[in-house]
């Protein structure tokens, strides 16, 4: 049985989503891409810069068409400008699937709670399949669900931070309750912290930084594969229970040193 | 006097009848992936040969950039 990811209807073979932002190169981010083996990346919308001839280079010619663009809503503080980002990507010829961020904060670049599922309901209105970053809220999960949200994106800490789960109990009550598939997003530093949210039951994992502002970018993402397929498959193989004493690996009778 | 529309905030003298695709070929975006908004309402890619441009006009040209 092949072990897929479904979201919203369309399957993916492989459980790490990328971001392409903060690498040095089209050509460093199209190889470390190509290496993580994910078949979804994100986007951001921008202005083009008019006094680059032809607007300077274009992301789009370094990934191949294959791939889903997730364009964002990075830099969206309301609903309102998130809902205009979306539909200005969806009218341009991006696909239809957003991941929606409405953040107000840039110190911690924490997502608004209230222009998220605001911003959530009008998108699924609109038609969108729509991925919301949020903090890990059990609460709010529920409620991005009921509005017809594709998946919830709990993050593990804060954007670009690279500290690992620091909300793993949270978002293991997320994964609990959740009937979409849960994508850690956000905070993963390392491929362990990646391989640990897949054993707590994570569905997939978007990592951008840890990759990018690694010395060696292809080959951590090809770190992040292996990760996510390793949590992935000890997830599904059943983790032992912990014990709070020690229990002897080796036979405790019959020992050489014995009267 | 001819007529003009804001381009990312710059003025931009438009030609009689400018549509959006005609405007991304004066700015050298032809063929390139570009998002138009108008007047705040997206402009769906299929429509920009017909989408005329009327002075006064605010217009967005966006792409997608790198971005996590």
């Amino acid at each position: 049985m092949t072990d897929t990811l479904t979201i919203a209807g369309r399957e993916f073979g492989s459980r790490l989503i990328t971001g392409t932002g903060k690498y040095d190169t089209f050509e460093t981010m199209r190889d470390a891409v190509a290496a993580s083996g994910c078949e979804m990346v994100t986007v951001a919308v921008r202005r083009i810069d008019l006094d680059a001839r032809g607007g300077g280079e274009d992301i789009t010619d370094f990934l191949p068409e294959e791939l889903l663009l997730l364009p964002n809503t990075a830099g969206c503080e309301t609903a309102d400008e998130a809902v205009r980002v979306a539909r200005l990507a969806r009218a341009g010829g991006l696909p239809d699937w957003v991941k929606l961020e409405v953040i107000p904060d840039s110190r911690y670049l924490l997502p608004d709670p209230v222009e998220t599922l605001r911003a959530a309901e009008q998108l699924v209105d609109d038609g969108f399949t729509v991925l919301p970053y949020m903090l890990p809220d059990p609460v709010l999960a529920r409620r991005l669900e009921e509005v017809g949200c594709a998946t919830v994106m709990p993050l593990a800490a804060p954007i670009g931070t690279g500290r690992g789960l620091k909300l793993r109990d949270a978002i293991g009550i997320v994964i609990e309750q959740a009937n979409v598939p849960v994508v850690v997003d956000a905070g993963l530093g390392s491929p362990s912290h990646a391989a640990d949210a897949l054993e707590l039951g994570a569905d997939a994992v978007l990592v951008n930084t840890a990759i990018a502002h690694a010395d060696d970018p292809v080959a951590m993402a090809r770190a992040f594969r292996l990760a996510v397929e390793a949590g992935r498959t000890a997830f599904l193989a059943g983790v032992m229970a912990e014990g709070e004493t020690a229990s002897p690996s080796s036979p405790v009778g019959g020992l050489v040193t014995q009267p | 006097m001819s007529a003009t529309c804001t381009v990312n905030g710059r003025e931009h003298r438009l030609e009689p009848g400018e549509t959006v695709a005609r405007l991304l070929e004066r700015l050298e975006l032809g063929g390139r992936f570009a998002l138009v908004e108008r007047n705040g309402e997206a402009v769906e890619r299929s429509a920009y040969g017909d989408v005329e441009i009327a002075a006064g006009d605010l217009l967005v040209v966006a792409r997608p950039v790198a971005g996590g």
